[in-house]
């Protein structure tokens, strides 16, 4: 930070921010997925099983 | 049964529009957006803290009126909706307290602090996230919907507590921001990013609620029919 109070420079802070949304965001889509066909297939399972 | 366990593909569209919004909002916010007069290039962090903190709150707000959908008109799609919209409000609180604690190193000079609007977060993020865990507990899926809705109207009660915590209280945090206290060349990839966070929270929301709508199938499906009882003849060809 400069003596004004401004902050000088800072591009760490927004390329880590940035980052983290990318890979939390990006990973809960892909455990969601995978959980969707697993579930899909359990289903269609229990479905066979019971028929 | 009254569960909405189809085809997934509205959830892929909005998954997709969300991903092209969020990469477009970003590289405004980043890249043609111009820096800010005091935090200089830091407050670009703004252009997915904001919207991840909005959805968070949609989310939440989403999973209360699907407990009170339940509790009032029943039907199991509720419980699915409101599990869905529970662990989807949970993952993006714990983003938004990440994006947050980057903000804040360089403008508070702290990762963390007690401070009011952080600590109802802490305090939502673990009442919800602590409501999805017992329900892990409970294997009756009619205990487990009644009591996990009721949970959440009663753990729903901070999330107007954690808006208006920078109101209330004296907090390090800013003041919600409004067009009129934001300039005008923040507001486009502000509002890109808000929308591109809505549709991926909608696609999320649409797919994990499909995951827990196949498990309450599978629950609450009839056991399979037992086995006829074998005659003396076909016994004893068995045990042969």
């Amino acid at each position: 930070m400069s003596p004004t109070g401004v902050i000088e420079g800072g591009w760490e802070f927004v390329r880590a921010a940035y980052g983290v949304s990318a890979a939390v965001l990006l990973g809960y889509g892909v455990t969601l997925v995978l959980r969707f066909r697993s579930a899909r297939a359990r289903a269609e399972r229990a479905r066979k099983e019971s028929s | 049964m009254d569960l909405d366990d189809g085809r997934p593909a509205a959830a892929f569209f909005f998954a997709g529009l969300g991903v092209l919004l969020l990469l477009a909002g970003s590289y405004w916010g980043l890249f043609v957006a111009p820096a800010e007069t005091y935090m200089g290039d830091v407050q670009r962090i703004m252009y997915v803290h904001v919207p991840t903190a909005w959805n968070t709150m949609l989310a939440f707000t989403f999973a209360f009126g699907c407990a009170l959908a339940f509790l009032f008109l029943g039907g199991w799609k509720w419980d699915s909706r409101m599990e869905a919209a529970m662990e989807v409000g949970v993952v993006l609180a714990v983003l938004v307290c990440m994006q947050g604690a980057i903000w804040a190193k360089p403008t508070w000079g702290v990762w963390w602090d007690w401070d009011p609007r952080l600590t109802t977060t802490a305090v939502l993020v673990f009442a919800f996230a602590g409501i999805l865990a017992l329900r892990h507990f409970v294997d009756d899926p009619v205990r487990r919907a009644t009591w996990s809705a009721v949970a959440t109207i009663v753990a729903f009660v901070d999330v107007p507590i954690v808006y208006y915590s920078v109101r209330w209280w004296n907090s390090l945090h800013q003041m919600q921001s409004t067009p009129e206290t934001v300039s005008s060349a923040f507001h486009w990839p502000l509002r890109i990013n808000a929308f591109a966070i809505l549709f991926l929270m909608i696609a999320a929301i649409s797919l994990r609620s499909r995951i827990a709508a196949l498990r309450l199938r599978t629950e609450l499906a009839p056991p399979p029919p037992a086995p006829a009882p074998q005659t003396g003849t076909a016994a004893a060809e068995a045990t042969r």
